[in-house]
């Protein structure tokens, strides 16, 4: 994803679809996708059955930035079924440090699309839905349909609430992230089992604008995420990093997590 | 009395020698100690007391444990 030769137009061009259709019965993976996937097909977590579960899996990305870039190139590296991936921005130049599915020509363009186009030709038997689109209250609720995880690769206080409100109105798992400078933080949010967004960060909520920040941070932050929803869509909800909140401090090179309490006073969940 | 005090990300450079035992007032708010530590209310964006968001108003107690964040917003 990070090579900076090939341009969006000939990435399009890529088909690798030769042998669709080739399969060993349904309940069996097509022999491309042992192939493809053979390298996680061999852990013990996730096996042939693991990743048929990924393929069916469904997923909202919202927002195509620095942990958008990284996130949407994992999950559709490791097989998810289904991408819908929204966001409302164009790729602007100051984005290139660290938004690695967006490149130099890709300026001025809507940033779903450029995204698209890479993660089409990266992998061609995702399902994407890039929607070009705000993470607001009357669009969320659509853009939710039919999925099954909500990963945060958004950039803003009122984004991140929204798709927290509808996390809990619809009881999905809500996998936040977030970054500035050398440093970052997630956790993963389940209603009914562990605080929500809004109870941690309920009066400044983690601040807006344009913080400055490393791609390096967005990559560490973003896989985390990914690995994150990938536990969850495996069906590994034991080991997840809920109730607690991992520190990433890039300086120190130290990664802590503390433990988080709900706070009965949430407007949102309490 | 005495408390634990953390400072993360951009806010680690004042963090205390001794913060795992650090010396406050009794009625010291959190507001309070961020003077102490040299911090201005607005650098200051979410805090947790024993892993509970609080406002800055908040009257800390023995033994707590506080968290110190900056923004950590960016996507």
């Amino acid at each position: 994803m990070t090579s900076p030769h090939p341009g969006p137009k000939s990435v399009r061009t890529v088909d690798t679809d030769s042998d669709k259709g080739k399969t060993d019965g349904k309940s069996m993976l097509r022999q491309k996708d042992r192939e493809r996937y053979q390298r996680q097909i061999g852990l013990p977590e996730i096996g042939e059955q693991g990743q048929k579960r990924l393929g069916r899996s469904r997923v909202l990305l919202a927002g195509l930035g620095g942990l958008g870039s990284v996130l949407a190139a994992s999950l559709c590296a490791a097989g998810v079924g289904f991408l819908r991936i929204a966001d409302r921005d164009r790729v602007e130049l100051s984005n290139l440090n660290r938004q690695i599915l967006h490149w130099t020509a890709d300026i001025g363009r809507e940033k779903t699309v450029s995204a698209g186009e890479k993660l089409a030709a990266f992998n061609p038997e995702v399902v994407l839905e890039p929607r070009q689109i705000a993470i607001a209250e009357d669009t969320v609720q659509e853009l939710l349909r039919d999925c099954q995880i909500i990963v945060d690769g958004t950039d803003n206080l009122e984004s991140r609430r929204v798709l927290n409100r509808a996390s809990l109105k619809t009881g999905l798992p809500f996998i936040h992230g977030g970054i500035n400078g050398f440093n970052g933080m997630l956790s993963t949010f389940i209603p009914g089992r562990t605080p929500c967004f809004e109870c941690l960060f309920s009066e400044f909520g983690g601040g807006s604008g344009c913080p400055s920040v490393l791609g390096a941070t967005a990559g560490i932050v973003g896989s985390l995420q990914s690995l994150e929803a990938l536990k969850y869509l495996l069906g590994m909800h034991a080991e997840l990093l809920t109730g607690r909140l991992l520190i990433v401090q890039g300086r120190s090179m130290t990664f802590r997590k503390i433990r988080l309490e709900p706070n009965p006073a949430c407007p949102e969940c309490g | 009395m005495k408390i634990q005090v953390k400072c993360y990300a951009t806010l680690a450079h004042h963090q205390p020698g001794n913060g795992e035992r650090f010396s406050v007032e009794s009625g010291t708010s959190v507001a309070d100690l961020l003077e102490v530590l040299g911090m201005t209310p607005e650098a200051v964006k979410v805090v947790f007391v024993n892993g509970k968001h609080v406002g800055q108003d908040f009257v800390l107690s023995e033994e707590d444990r506080v968290a110190l964040f900056p923004a950590v917003g960016g996507g």
